[in-house]
């Protein structure tokens, strides 16, 4: 009788069978995320002139960039609109959250809660931005209500078609995204958990402090990924609200792209991309997203 | 025929199991025992082909099952949560293997109906066929799962702590229906359980399983009478075992000197079943330690007293055929006694070393 | 948390919370009656009528407004959709079954497939229409847009059904191994069924996101429009209500689905309660 140990080699296939399931999608992602991202960072460093590009190596557009006024203006003002649109979707969607999560302890409301946050989501993106307009012009639906209501003598001008106008459309748009992670966080702790606390004598505050903040963090930066990759992107909400006045480096990228300035759209592309991966990986270390799962 | 030699499993750093040897022969009933911790599960996983050991061979029939994948070894298991398909009624469980297996499926409708049929009311179910899944109780459920793994006629059928999420009542009664259907089939049954009544009523044969090492292989009763080591005598729960010295002739244990049986020497631990000791008055001529009595259990067939003796608790079992229960109370001054006979002893790697008869070993 | 003033002020503050959210949605929907053709996307209504609805459908006598093309960008859209669910599901399924065990890697897998819903569209549409010029290929709308709709997609999908698995008791993919079926039946037979409302949602999701998607698009999709680059068309020429109109019924239309969709899933779900109520005990 043997009792050797022998391990059979059952094949290079069925050994790595495994790994077989995870190329297609690896592949499709370095094909088409990866080679598209590193291009844009190639092209950056073109030379571009005015009427052709040539793939000789320069710094010549980045250069441009960070000399120029305009451009490095809307930097900032792009980082400027986003935290003010961070900020505000955490402040306005967190108590949002906070009541459908929490206080609703009907699972059937709580659902029908989450779903009229989202019936928005089906009508188209752009159409929903356009809506705006007729809401926040001088003879647009917010005055004319304001005025019958008698809280206000004249039409409030600053509404439209400029940075607020832009800042108000992007919160009401994305604040969902912060709503849903958070609302789904907070709805995943047990109560058991607080009315022990309370059980032991904390205060509603240090409740809320101690066990409901901590665990609705992770939902939080869910959130705030989604929306920042969404704002810094942004573009159309800004062009349809702003009139063109407000100029965030998606319009940029736009306008030269329009004018085949490839070089330098490419130059814009990376420091957004530089942007969005710093954000990224702070908001990742405040929390560690495959554990959640 | 199912042998395994030194077979070894280790999750990271944590080892499953040593060097297990042991033969799995035709047609008996084969329970193994072992705590939480042993790698028991670890063990019949690893026959059944659902995990891979770092090292050994198992050899099913003379054939090395290393590599092979699951499907094709002919084993059958059962698992502990029943892994009944949620999806699917018990006629369709228990009709799954046959139709879907890759080698030999029956396909004919009326053949499988009757099969599943026979199946079915060998374990006591029929009727069942159309019920869900979620509708049958925990008992029945795990039926099914038997019927589905036996109706395959597999070789060697695993069963992974079957009887450990029944009430006490249907588990008496399972004890009976799976020794039937076993005896029915002929096939062999590899039962694998943490309770160490459950393993001693069903075998034919027993593994005591510690810590990943086998550390006895006999009939249940030679087990129980005569544990080879002091690992199984805890492991089965019903020795007392005293720490101590021996010197001159006899052993030394909490000031008292224990009465040796024949031929033991330099023992390290010595060992008194809770039912060979018997409880007497203090000042007993025939009194070997002094106790308190603690409290009592009553267990139905028998009572189970707790004393403090010098150096932990020394259980007593009394079968209430025998006499009515004493009762006493806490606190209360006493003394148990025991054949000298009736006592194992170890030396000080828990090895057995001396024991004056040998009683009900093969 | 549950002092009832706190509940009430919460419960107040949502009611305005979902009048901000919709505010938008209600007014498109009252100047989507506004009097055509020659009444502009803004208050005050001159006159009620359906004249946008006739006109996004094709009924309305030519006027100077240019219809909105919805039949072909409409069908693009949806097939563009169609498709991209399909690839993205069975991807992100692949992906996430292959995550069911431990192996060396799995963290830069994991962010890499999560990479592509991080990054925003512009510069994806940015990178993708350079790669193309560079290669030579033409932008097209199932080409070129196409991929980065299931770069966008598949992360989606493949974070659901991990999520999916992860609470997938493998236990009954042994049994059935254990009784002979082999692996490839195994899945079709016990595993694709226990998970498939799940794949559902995956799917579900990732049409939604396809459909709407804009930015990538814009730069990939070529002279072949789909449903939202139509409508950014309209973005620096005037507005008309008959967009509003297009959105309500879109809206509209939407919601049949997702009822269809929510009828369908209550129905296979009370099927499956019913033929097993009470999940397999738990005995650890």
């Amino acid at each position: 009788m043997s009792t050797e140990t022998i391990q059979s080699n059952p094949g290079f296939f069925t050994r790595n069978k495994h790994y077989w399931l995870l190329v297609p999608g690896v592949v499709w992602m370095t094909l088409f995320l990866v080679v598209p991202l590193g291009m844009m960072v190639y092209v950056s460093f073109w030379t571009q002139t005015t009427f052709a590009i040539s793939n000789d190596l320069t710094l010549k557009s980045w250069q441009t960039f960070f000399a120029s006024e305009t451009y490095f203006g809307a930097l900032i003002r792009t980082i400027r609109i986003w935290l003010t649109v961070l900020f505000l979707t955490i402040l306005i969607g967190y108590p949002a959250a906070l009541f459908i999560g929490q206080m609703v302890r009907n699972k059937t409301t709580q659902t029908i809660l989450l779903v009229a946050c989202v019936i928005p989501f089906w009508t188209s993106f752009l159409i929903r931005v356009l809506a705006w307009r007729p809401m926040l012009g001088k003879e647009g639906a917010i005055n004319i209500l304001l005025q019958k209501l008698g809280l206000i003598d004249a039409p409030i001008e600053v509404l439209l078609f400029t940075e607020l106008a832009v800042i108000i459309g992007m919160v009401q748009i994305y604040v969902v995204f912060m709503v849903g992670p958070i609302a789904f966080m907070l709805a995943r702790i047990d109560q058991s958990l607080i009315e022990a606390a309370r059980d032991l004598g904390a205060s509603g505050w240090t409740i809320f402090r101690k066990i409901i903040l901590p665990l609705s963090l992770p939902g939080v930066v869910v959130g705030a990924i989604f929306v920042s990759v969404m704002v810094l992107g942004e573009f159309a909400t800004s062009s349809a609200l702003s009139g063109r006045k407000v100029n965030l480096l998606g319009n940029i990228i736009v306008t030269q792209v329009g004018s085949l300035k490839w070089a330098f759209a490419a130059v814009i592309g990376v420091v957004l991309t530089a942007v969005m991966a710093l954000v990224v990986t702070i908001l990742l270390r405040i929390v560690d997203l495959r554990k959640e799962l | 025929m199912i042998e395994l030699s030194a077979l070894s499993k280790s999750f990271g750093d944590a080892v499953a199991l040593r060097d297990v040897s042991l033969t799995i022969e035709d047609d008996e009933y084969l329970t193994l025992l072992g705590p939480s911790g042993s790698g028991k599960s670890t063990l019949l996983r690893l026959i059944a082909g659902l995990d891979k050991p770092d090292a050994g061979s198992i050899l099913v029939n003379g054939q090395n099952t290393i590599g092979l994948p699951p499907h094709q070894r002919g084993l059958g298991i059962v698992q502990q949560n029943y892994a009944l398909f949620p999806h699917m009624t018990v006629q369709q469980n228990v009709e799954f293997g046959l139709r879907w297996r890759e080698e030999n499926p029956v396909r004919d409708e009326k053949e499988l109906a009757r099969r599943v049929g026979a199946m079915l009311e060998l374990v006591g179910l029929n009727g069942f066929e159309n019920r869900g899944v979620g509708q049958i109780s925990g008992g029945q459920k795990q039926r099914v799962s038997l019927a589905r793994t036996l109706v395959t006629e597999p070789k060697v059928c695993l069963l992974d702590e079957p009887l450990g999420a029944l009430d006490a009542n249907l588990r008496e009664r399972m004890t009976l229906e799976l020794r039937r259907i076993r005896d029915t089939l002929g096939v062999t049954f590899m039962h694998v359980t943490g309770n160490e009544d459950e393993a001693l009523a069903m075998g034919d044969r027993m593994i005591v399983l510690d810590q990943g090492h086998v550390v006895m292989i006999a009939p249940p009763d030679a087990i129980y009478n005569l544990p080879c080591s002091m690992r199984v005598a805890q492991v089965l729960n019903a020795y007392n075992i005293l720490g101590g010295q021996s010197r001159d002739n006899g052993f030394e244990h909490g000031g008292k000197l224990l009465p040796l049986p024949e031929g033991a020497s330099e023992a390290a631990h010595y060992a008194i079943r809770y039912d060979a000791a018997k409880i007497v008055p203090q000042d007993d001529p025939s009194a070997l330690l002094q106790v308190t009595f603690l409290t009592s259990e009553f267990t139905g067939g028998g009572v189970t007293y707790f004393m403090r003796g010098p150096d932990g608790v020394f259980e007593v079992e009394r079968h209430l055929s025998r006499a009515d229960p004493e009762v006493y109370t806490s606190g209360q001054a006493l003394a148990v006694t025991w054949d000298a006979k009736d006592a194992l002893v170890y030396d000080a790697q828990g090895v057995l070393i001396g024991h004056s008869e040998m009683r009900g070993a093969a | 948390m549950n002092q009832p003033f706190l509940k009430i002020t919460l419960g107040v503050y949502v009611g305005l919370f979902l009048a901000y959210l919709y505010g938008p949605f209600l007014v498109m929907g009252i100047i989507s009656f506004q009097q055509g053709p020659e009444g502009g996307p803004q208050f005050p209504i001159i006159e009620w009528s359906t004249f946008w609805y006739q006109h996004v459908l094709g009924f309305a006598p030519p006027t100077r407004v240019a219809p909105l093309p919805i039949g072909e960008a409409l069908t693009r859209s949806l097939t563009l959709a169609f498709a991209t669910m399909v690839v993205s599901t069975v991807l992100g399924t692949m992906t996430a079954q292959a995550f069911r065990t431990n192996f060396k890697g799995s963290g830069f897998v994991f962010y890499l497939v999560v990479l592509g819903m991080m990054v925003p569209g512009v510069l994806l549409g940015l990178g993708m229409s350079l790669v193309a010029n560079q290669l030579g290929i033409d932008r097209t709308w199932w080409g070129t847009a196409f991929v980065l709709h299931v770069v966008y997609t598949f992360p989606f999908a493949f974070l659901v059904m991990l999520a999916i698995f992860n609470r997938f008791d493998g236990r009954v993919e042994e049994a059935s191994l254990a009784l002979g079926v082999t692996p490839a039946r195994t899945f079709r037979k016990i595993t694709f069924p226990i998970i498939f409302p799940g794949v559902l949602s995956a799917m579900l999701f990732a049409f939604t996101l396809s459909y709407d998607e804009f930015p990538r698009t814009l730069f990939t999709g070529g002279p072949d429009v789909t449903m939202p680059i139509a409508i950014y068309g309209t973005f620096s020429v005037e507005i008309h209500p008959n967009l509003f109109a297009f959105g309500v019924l879109t809206t509209l239309f939407s919601f049949a689905l997702l009822t269809v969709y929510g009828l369908l899933m209550t129905a296979s779900v009370r099927r499956a309660q019913a033929r097993n109520s009470g999940m397999q005990e738990d005995i650890e």
